[in-house]
């Protein structure tokens, strides 16, 4: 019983991070004993943990109450996804963990040790977009913004697990996501527009 | 949220071995903890984090006697999903889990977690007012003050509602739930998973402290049976239900043998409605039928000053989920 189960916690990146704690932070009070006597304890200190973040591995110093969004935008500077409820209840944070969206306000940034991250920070490399994105200006996706890191986010995983997803299946896909400012029809256009091979 | 320390389990013993701490919770995907955590409602010493267990805590499967076998740990997403719940039988659960809060919210969740969720009411969520759950305070606000939300069925001195949207279709379709405690396995009908006395005094669930609920199972379903399950919300998404109603029934020669009839989000239980249940036995279903099972699942309510439309929203639900089930 040592193989983490997917997608949830890596050993190996546990005591990995554990192991950089004990020599790089102060005030760590995590454990990571050699032996398997006993379960792992971290905390209630600051320590660091190793997060696997668009396809790259990142250091980065958490206490356990962190949230994965907090590690992302105050440890890591990837302020793409936003704060705007802290509660699960608006979708403005959203990223992928291994694959599947989630509400990073809502996720232990602990949790998300060992499973592969991906934020809106890697749909851009300089001035070259992904044609999501692209499309998103091009359909004119968006008006204030603040949803509009997660609507991608969402967008993304519906394009990667569907192709060419339906109108329900993006109205299922987004139904996580609020947007004040009422895009979700031009979202939608730009998912479309995405599968139909747009904005390359 | 104030400091904790986290426990990384290698295997269940561990993880029980922690939990019998003092002053220690077990956290699953910690949608509801974390959120409970936040607003200091919870702030335990010592958490111990579920999810290193998947492996063996997570996953649906059919046993041989025709069960399913639901881990603890499964997400609801993999609930809606499997292909192991695409059955007429066993419809109820996938609705229930589909309709659940956010298809986010859903990748994470686990199945025990969202059936031991805390109680949404705003007063006890909020560290601003000490009632009467708990021992908090002196009396319960949410009788007299905003309950809009609350209960109108079963309440006792506390009206708050039972939130979890797989509850009532587990009950619906006969499920039992296990749990590890002190390295005892135990196997109980769901029921008894919720208080007999649902007071502001008791936990929402009879859960002893450090004890693990490691699976759900659904009995095999007999031929012909049909669930389904309804709910009503004031948004198509991000929403807990107003009310819910989860129907098992087995159909044959176009009577209805067999029924099971349980209500969610209107009272501070899951709550089977036994005699709405008998009454649709031996019968051929019929909107009449539906109407009159509808009036007996409410019989007894006991609406508070800003919830009465719970009744006629409710009635229409079970209608709905019997219409659903029987179609
Ligand atoms: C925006 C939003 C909308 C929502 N809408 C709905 C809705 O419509 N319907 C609905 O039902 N829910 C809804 N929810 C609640 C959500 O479904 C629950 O918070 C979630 O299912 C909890 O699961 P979890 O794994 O995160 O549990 P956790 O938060 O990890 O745990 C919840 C509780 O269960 C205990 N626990 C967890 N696992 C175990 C175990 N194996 N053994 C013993 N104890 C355990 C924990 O100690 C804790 O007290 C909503 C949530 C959000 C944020
Ligand atoms: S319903 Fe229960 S939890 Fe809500 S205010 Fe009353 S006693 Fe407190
Ligand atoms: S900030 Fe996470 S869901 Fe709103
Ligand atoms: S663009 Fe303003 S909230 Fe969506």
């Amino acid at each position: 019983m040592t193989v983490p189960p997917d997608p949830g916690v890596s050993r190996r990146s546990f005591l990995k991070g554990s192991a950089v704690a004990g020599v790089a932070t102060t005030g760590i009070a995590a454990v990571a004993p050699a032996a398997p006597a006993g379960p792992t304890t971290f905390g209630p200190g600051e320590h660091e943990i190793a997060l696997q973040i668009n396809g790259k591995e990142r250091q980065v110093k958490v206490e356990t109450r962190t949230t994965l969004l907090d590690a992302l935008r105050d440890g890591l500077d990837l302020t793409g996804a936003k704060k705007v409820c802290d509660r699960g209840a608006c979708g403005g944070c959203t990223v992928l963990v291994d694959g599947a969206t989630v509400t990073s306000c809502m996720t232990l940034a602990m949790d998300a040790v060992g499973a592969e991250i991906t934020t809106i920070e890697s749909l851009s490399d300089g001035d070259a977009v992904h044609p999501l994105v692209q499309n998103f200006v091009h359909c004119d996706a968006m008006q204030c913004g603040f949803c509009t890191p997660g609507m991608v986010m969402s967008s993304l995983s519906c394009l990667q697990r569907r192709g060419k997803p339906t109108v329900a299946q993006m109205q299922q896909d987004l139904s996580g996501n609020l947007c004040r400012c009422g895009t979700y029809g031009r979202v939608m256009q730009a998912i479309q527009r995405t599968a139909q091979g747009g904005g390359k | 949220m104030k400091p904790f320390s986290y426990v990384v389990p290698k295997d269940l013993a561990e993880a029980a071995a922690a939990a019998a701490q003092p002053d220690t919770v077990l956290k699953g995907a910690g949608v509801d903890l974390v959120d409970r955590m936040k607003e200091r409602l919870q702030t335990p010493a010592q958490v111990v984090n579920l999810l290193p267990l998947r492996r063996e805590l997570a996953g649906v499967a059919r046993t041989a006697d025709g069960a399913v076998h639901i881990g603890a740990l499964t997400t609801l997403t993999e609930l809606e999903q499997h292909a192991e719940l695409q059955d007429p039988a066993l419809q109820a659960l996938r609705q229930s889990a589909g309709m659940t809060a956010t298809p986010h919210v859903r990748n994470r969740a686990t199945v025990a977690g969202n059936i031991l969720q805390f109680t949404r009411c705003w007063y006890v969520r909020s560290e601003a007012f000490h009632c009467l759950h708990g021992g908090r305070g002196p009396t319960c606000l949410a009788v007299t003050g905003e309950n809009r939300y609350h209960a109108v069925l079963g309440w006792l001195d506390c009206v708050r509602v039972h939130p979890s949207n797989l509850a009532p279709p587990l009950l619906a379709l006969g499920a039992e739930y296990t749990t590890t405690l002190a390295g005892k396995e135990r196997r109980r009908a769901l029921a008894e998973l919720f208080p007999a006395e649902p007071r502001a005094q008791n936990p929402e669930h009879t859960l002893l402290p450090g004890e693990i609920v490691t699976a759900l199972h659904v009995p095999k379903q007999p031929a012909g049976a049909r669930s389904a399950y309804c709910e009503s919300r004031e948004k198509q998404t991000f929403d807990w239900a107003t009310t819910a109603c989860a129907v098992r029934v087995v159909l044959q020669g176009g009577k209805i043998a067999a029924a099971d009839l349980v209500l969610g989000a209107v009272g501070p239980n899951p709550l089977p409605r036994p005699k709405a249940a008998a009454a649709l036995v031996g019968e051929a279903p019929s909107a009449a039928l539906f109407q009159k099972a509808a009036e007996l699942a409410f019989a007894g309510a006991n609406p508070l000053a800003h919830n009465d439309y719970k009744l006629t929203v409710g009635k229409a639900i079970v209608r709905q989920a019997l219409d659903e089930a029987t179609r």
